[in-house]
C-alpha cells in the first residue's frame, strides 16, 4: 500500500531538487550564451520587454543634464562657439584636401576592382547610459536595428575611435569600448607605417600594443591611427597616442602603452560608422571560397577561345 | 537580552497573504533601482534591491515566490546589465534557496539578527556572479564591489517594514470591522 501526503501538502518538489534544476538551467544558459553565443534571440526578446523600465530609471537623469544644459553659461557658450569655429575652420582646410584625394581615389578604384578603405557613411547616436556590467567596459548608445545598426560596426567621436558595436537591440546598441580587456584594433604608426595590434588593458584610459620588439620604432607621443587591414574599422581613424614606452633588453618584447584619443568615457555623442564592408568570412567557409575561386579562372580560360 | 521568540511567526505576522499586485509592484520597482545609470564605482557599490525584494518574498510568501521567478529576474538582470545570460540567474536561484531553507529561522528573529542572516546570503549571491566573472577572464573588480552585499543587507530592514505596510493596515482593517 502506498503512503502519500494529503494533497494539501503537496508542495511540488523538494527546494534542493528546485535548486538542481535552476542551477543546472543557469549553467546551461551560460554555456549557450558564451560558447555558442545561441541566445541571441533570447537577449532580444527580453531585451525588448526591459527597455521600457530602463528607459524609465534613466529618463530622471536624461532630464537633468538637459536641464544643466538649458542653463549652461553664456560665457562657456560662447567659448566652446569659438572653439568649435577654430576647429571648423582647421577641418575645412583638410576636408578640401581629402576633397582632392577623393577624387583621386575614385579614378584610381574605378580601374581597380577593391573597395574604399575609408570612412564614408555614418549615423550620429546620443549616449544613452553606460553600460551597467562592472565587469565589462560598454556605452548604450540610441540607434539600434530600426536604424540599420549591425554588430562590428566602428563608434568614433571627433578625436578618434571609440570602439565598436558589439550587440544590437531593437532601438539600442551597446559598444565595446577600446578600453575594454583584450578588445583589439589593428593600428599602424603615422610616424613610419609601423603595424601593429593595440589591445584593451581593461583600465580606464589606456590600451597597450603587445608583442612589439625591443628593436621596434616607436617613441613616446607616436600617433598609432587604423590601418584598415582588418576590414572593420576604416583605415586612418585616430586610434591613440603612446605614453609609455618600457624597453628592457631582457624581455623580448617592449612594453608600450598608449592613451585613447578620443574621449572614451566623456562624451554625449558619438558616430558611427555605417558604411562598412562586409565582416571576413570564418576560417572553413575562407577555404571553401578559395577552391572555386581558384577554378574560376581556370574555367574562364577554358571558355576563351 | 530578550530570549529568542522560538515560534515560527512566518504564520503569524504574514497571516493575511499579500497580494500579487504587492509583489509584483515591488519587484518593479526594484529593478527600475538597480537600472538607475550607475557608473564606476557607485556600480560596483551598488546595492542589488531585486535581490533583497526577491528573499524577502521568498521568505514572507513561499508559495507564490519561489526559485522559478529568481530565474526568470535574473536573466532579466543579466539582459539590462548586458552580462553573460545566466549569472543572475544562477546566484538568485541558490540566494532564494538559502531563503526557503532558513525561511522559519530567519523570521524567528527580530530585525537586526535578520539583517545578518540576509547578508550571507548576499555575500554568497555576489560571490558566485565575481567568481563566474573571473572564470571569464575578468580582473578582479575593485574593493566597492564588497560594500554592495553590505548596503543590500542595510536595505532589508527598511524594505521589510515599507512591504509589511499594507499587509499590515489590510490586518488592522480587518480586524477592526
Amino acid at each position: 500500500m502506498i503512503h502519500e501526503p494529503p494533497p494539501f501538502f503537496h508542495r511540488g518538489p523538494s527546494p534542493l531538487a528546485r535548486l538542481t534544476f535552476f542551477a543546472l538551467l543557469a549553467i546551461a544558459t551560460m554555456i549557450a550564451d558564451h560558447r555558442f553565443g545561441a541566445l541571441e534571440a533570447v537577449r532580444l526578446s527580453l531585451s525588448v520587454l526591459v527597455a521600457p523600465l530602463q528607459q524609465v530609471a534613466g529618463a530622471p537623469a536624461i532630464a537633468f543634464s538637459r536641464l544643466a544644459d538649458y542653463f549652461a553659461s553664456q560665457d562657456r557658450l560662447m567659448q566652446e562657439n569659438r572653439e568649435l569655429k577654430a576647429k571648423l575652420l582647421d577641418y575645412a582646410a583638410e576636408a578640401q584636401r581629402s576633397r582632392l584625394l577623393q577624387a583621386e581615389q575614385d579614378h584610381f578604384l574605378a580601374m581597380t576592382p577593391s573597395r574604399s578603405r575609408f570612412a564614408t557613411d555614418g549615423v550620429l547616436a546620443e549616449v544613452l547610459a553606460h553600460g551597467r556590467n562592472p565587469f565589462v567596459r560598454k556605452l548604450v548608445l540610441d540607434k539600434g536595428l530600426t536604424q540599420g545598426i549591425k554588430a562590428g560596426m566602428p563608434v568614433i567621436d571627433r578625436e578618434g575611435v571609440v570602439g565598436q558595436v558589439t550587440a544590437v537591440g531593437t532601438f539600442t546598441s551597446e559598444v565595446t569600448l577600446l578600453t575594454e580587456k583584450d578588445q583589439s584594433v589593428p593600428v599602424m604608426l603615422t610616424r613610419n607605417g609601423l603595424r601593429a595590434i593595440a589591445v584593451g588593458s581593461g583600465k580606464d584610459g589606456s590600451i597597450d600594443v603587445p608583442f612589439m620588439p625591443v628593436s621596434a620604432d616607436i617613441q613616446n607621443g607616436d600617433l598609432f591611427v587604423t590601418s584598415g587591414i582588418d576590414g572593420t574599422y576604416p583605415a586612418g581613424l585616430v586610434v591613440a597616442r603612446v605614453t609609455a614606452v618600457e624597453k628592457n633588453t631582457t624581455y623580448v618584447f617592449a612594453k608600450i602603452t598608449a592613451r585613447p584619443a578620443a574621449g572614451v568615457d566623456n562624451h554625449r555623442f558619438v558616430r558611427i560608422l555605417t558604411g562598412q564592408r562586409p565582416p571576413p568570412a570564418p576560417a572553413e567557409a575562407r577555404a571553401e571560397e578559395k577552391r572555386p575561386a581558384k577554378d574560376r579562372p581556370a574555367a574562364k580560360g577554358r571558355r576563351q577561345p | 537580552m530578550r530570549p529568542a521568540d522560538l515560534t515560527p511567526v512566518a504564520r503569524d505576522v504574514m497571516k493575511l497573504p499579500a497580494g500579487p499586485g504587492l509583489i509584483f509592484a515591488s519587484l518593479v520597482g526594484a529593478y527600475l533601482f538597480n537600472s538607475l545609470p550607475w557608473g564606476g564605482w557607485a556600480l560596483l557599490a551598488r546595492p542589488d534591491l531585486v535581490l533583497v525584494v526577491l528573499v524577502f518574498w521568498a521568505m514572507h510568501q513561499p508559495g507564490s515566490v519561489g526559485q522559478g521567478l529568481a530565474f526568470a529576474l535574473g536573466l532579466a538582470m543579466d539582459v539590462g546589465d548586458s552580462m553573460l545570460l545566466g549569472q543572475h540567474a544562477l546566484a538568485y536561484v541558490i540566494a532564494t534557496f538559502g531563503a526557503q531553507v532558513l525561511r522559519v529561522r530567519v523570521l524567528s528573529f527580530p530585525i537586526l539578527e535578520q539583517t545578518l542572516h540576509v547578508l550571507g546570503l548576499f555575500i554568497g549571491a555576489s560571490a558566485v556572479i565575481v567568481l563566474l566573472n573571473l572564470l571569464l577572464g575578468a580582473p578582479l573588480p575593485g574593493a566597492a564591489a564588497a560594500l554592495s552585499p553590505a548596503l543590500a543587507a542595510l536595505a532589508w530592514g527598511p524594505l521589510a517594514w515599507l512591504l509589511y505596510l499594507p499587509v499590515l493596515r489590510r490586518m488592522r482593517r480587518e480586524s477592526a470591522t
